[in-house]
């Protein structure tokens, strides 16, 4: 499989792909998280642990199982993690612990190397029994609610290291902390090449014109994304260049938000023919792909973010891209080199204009942009990266320079 | 009774690639004073890693380094970026003496200026280490026409390995490609050449180029016959 990203990926990721393969051929990757589908986690999972298998390595995944009450509290916990202030009583923590327990038992958590993703499943440490155990924390850690940050740190400090997307979502807790950015796969429905004619038959399909320069925003209908922004920033534009502007989006099942969002974007939009609001059914990966390459400049106009990956994802289709200057949206742009990173409604319709007035200066930036995702944000990386460090916390030595050759 | 031959050492290039993984070092700095006391604190590794590694992310920004970026872009003290940005890293035994002048640059501006605001949230400066991964490419070189067509293709993190790391490695403002070409090829004046590109001044792709020009400049010069 390794192989299919020759050309690709860079060659030196897949170089060290090979070699660590060649040290821990035989031995057992395990991760676990809450989900098999939905979400950023399970999508690269899907992906990436049949690479590593292709390896010779032992990689499997396992998903832990919960009643509503248990997700019901891991959402709160995940917001509280993210600064809003939940109430999580004694009885709810109580409930959280069971289920982890019920899950150690019927679950194989026996491995060289055990990677747990998120809060949900961070109680299993307590129930190891054998290997390195790493917390890989998706999300935005530098500014918890106190009391269920203190309740979730307890677990944390037990793992061997920590691992979080961006320097600026950590925590300090008591272990080894590490940053590994998350990344996309460039073979993914999502990402891989598409023909022209796919990309037309998407465009009328979905009713998208082709006789004018297009913006496109794509992401869930949530006001952190500011989809009323980009319109206002897309009415600012139009007064100059002609344009349309496509908001394209899926429901969330675990956001109530976004219908009420949906609604709000819809009547804002009134009765523009030139915007485009698209709800795209869950998993609409090949129109999202071709929704980016048909674009000519790609927005996340986001006021609050997490690491963003949409913002590779454009990228790496080589689109002019304009982000907000949050989360995880300047560790992908270098700001005037790969992108442009925006504060407000009149910055992001400046860049717009910019990009559609200077097709060189936009297509040399896409190009750029597209070379910085290959080097850093593509799955081969992340692959790379877990496995150097289990490799690294396997064979601890002196100084921090391991020698491969 | 017949002596079996000796072996040859085997004199080719062989071309190594870096890869590194980050490590928080749980310091942070919100203000010039925090910056400072965080750099006087940190280990060896978090004053290599905002230095000497900054080249190896492909020097698309501004600044020579993570201190100096950071003065420009988030603290918005341009003069003590371009302080920082001028301090020739190389040039310094050891990064503890390399420590000693980012805080002399540090204090020196601290005393002529008045103290800048602390930054916006969300834009500290975040000490780091990395642990680095020293792996073969599994590309090597026999003579200079080949390492110049291997210098054509090998990725640029070889290039930083071989280019700008060797230079802390080896502790002689020196680097491996023309420490190879004036010890193996003999070629004293295109080592020179090689060694007199300013590593501040390029990113890994524009230290590509000129060393293929220079290559390709040398092995004309070489294969040229006059009579």
């Amino acid at each position: 499989m390794i192989t299919q990203y020759a050309g690709i990926a860079p060659n030196r990721d897949l170089l060290l792909l090979k070699q660590l393969g060649k040290k821990l051929r035989g031995r057992s990757f395990l991760h676990v998280n809450s989900t098999r589908e939905g979400g950023g986690v399970a999508e690269i999972l899907q992906r990436m642990i049949p690479l590593i298998q292709s390896l010779d390595i032992d990689a499997r995944w396992e998903v832990i199982q919960g009643d509503a009450r248990f997700y019901d509290t891991t959402k709160k916990v995940h917001n509280a993690l993210q600064g809003n202030p939940e109430a999580i009583t004694e009885k709810m923590w109580k409930h959280y612990l069971e289920v982890n327990r019920a899950n150690a038992q019927k679950l194989d958590l026996g491995a060289d190397a055990v990677l747990i993703h998120d809060p949900q499943p961070a109680p299993l440490v307590s129930f190891r029994k054998r290997g390195k155990w790493f917390w890989r924390c998706h999300i935005d850690m530098s500014n918890p609610y106190p009391d269920v940050f203190k309740q979730i740190e307890a677990h944390c400090k037990k793992y061997l290291a920590a691992i979080f997307s961006v320097a600026r979502f950590t925590r300090a807790i008591s272990t080894t902390e590490y940053i590994i950015a998350p990344s996309i796969d460039p073979l993914s429905e999502k990402n891989r090449e598409l023909s022209e004619h796919e990309i037309r038959e998407v465009a009328e399909r979905l009713g998208i014109p082709g006789d004018r320069p297009i913006l496109l925003q794509v992401s869930r209908f949530d006001r952190f994304k500011d989809p009323i922004g980009v319109i206002n920033a897309y009415k600012i534009v139009k007064k100059y260049n002609d344009c349309i502007l496509v908001l394209a989006g899926s429901p969330a099942t675990d956001d109530p938000e976004g219908a009420e969002v949906l609604e709000e974007v819809r009547s804002y939009a009134a009765d523009d023919p030139d915007i485009h609001i698209l709800l795209l059914p869950p998993f609409s990966d090949r129109d999202v792909n071709a929704l980016q390459r048909m674009a000519t400049v790609v927005l996340q106009k986001s006021v609050k973010e997490g690491f963003g990956l949409t913002v590779s994802e454009a990228m790496w289709k080589g689109k002019p891209f304009i982000g907000g200057a949050v989360g995880g949206i300047p560790l992908q742009v270098a700001h005037g080199v790969t992108g442009f990173l925006v504060h407000s409604v009149d910055g992001a319709a400046f860049r717009i204009r910019q990009y559609l007035n200077n097709p060189e200066m936009a297509r040399r930036m896409g190009e750029a942009g597209r070379e910085y995702v290959r080097n850093s944000f593509l799955i081969t990386r992340q692959a790379r990266d877990y496995l150097s460090l289990w490799f690294a916390e396997t064979h601890r030595q002196k100084g921090p320079v391991h020698e491969l050759f | 009774m017949a002596q079996r031959a000796r072996k040859k050492p085997d004199k080719s290039f062989i071309f190594r690639d870096v890869v590194t993984v980050v490590k928080t070092t749980g310091l942070k700095a919100s203000t010039l004073d925090e910056l400072r006391e965080g750099i006087a604190a940190v280990s060896e590794e978090s004053i290599f890693h905002h230095t000497y590694q900054y080249f190896a992310k492909g020097h698309v920004q501004e600044y020579t380094n993570d201190f100096a970026q950071w003065a420009a872009e988030s603290l918005e003290e341009r003069a003590l970026a371009e302080y920082l940005a001028n301090i020739d890293s190389f040039s310094f035994k050891s990064t503890d003496a390399l420590r000693k002048e980012l805080l002399r640059v540090v204090d020196d501006y601290r005393e002529k200026f008045p103290a800048p605001r602390p930054v916006l949230p969300g834009a500290e400066f975040y000490f780091s280490e990395a642990v680095s991964f020293v792996f073969a490419a599994g590309v090597r070189a026999k003579n200079l026409a080949e390492f110049l067509t291997a210098i054509k293709f090998i990725d640029a993190s070889s290039i930083y390995y071989h280019y700008y790391e060797a230079r802390v490695r080896l502790r002689k403002e020196q680097d491996d490609f023309s420490k190879w070409i004036a010890e193996v090829v003999k070629n004293q004046e295109l080592a020179d050449c090689v060694r007199s590109i300013d590593p501040f001044m390029h990113n890994l792709e524009g230290v590509r180029t000129h060393l293929a020009e220079m290559l390709e400049d040398g092995l004309r010069k070489e294969m040229e016959i006059i009579e």
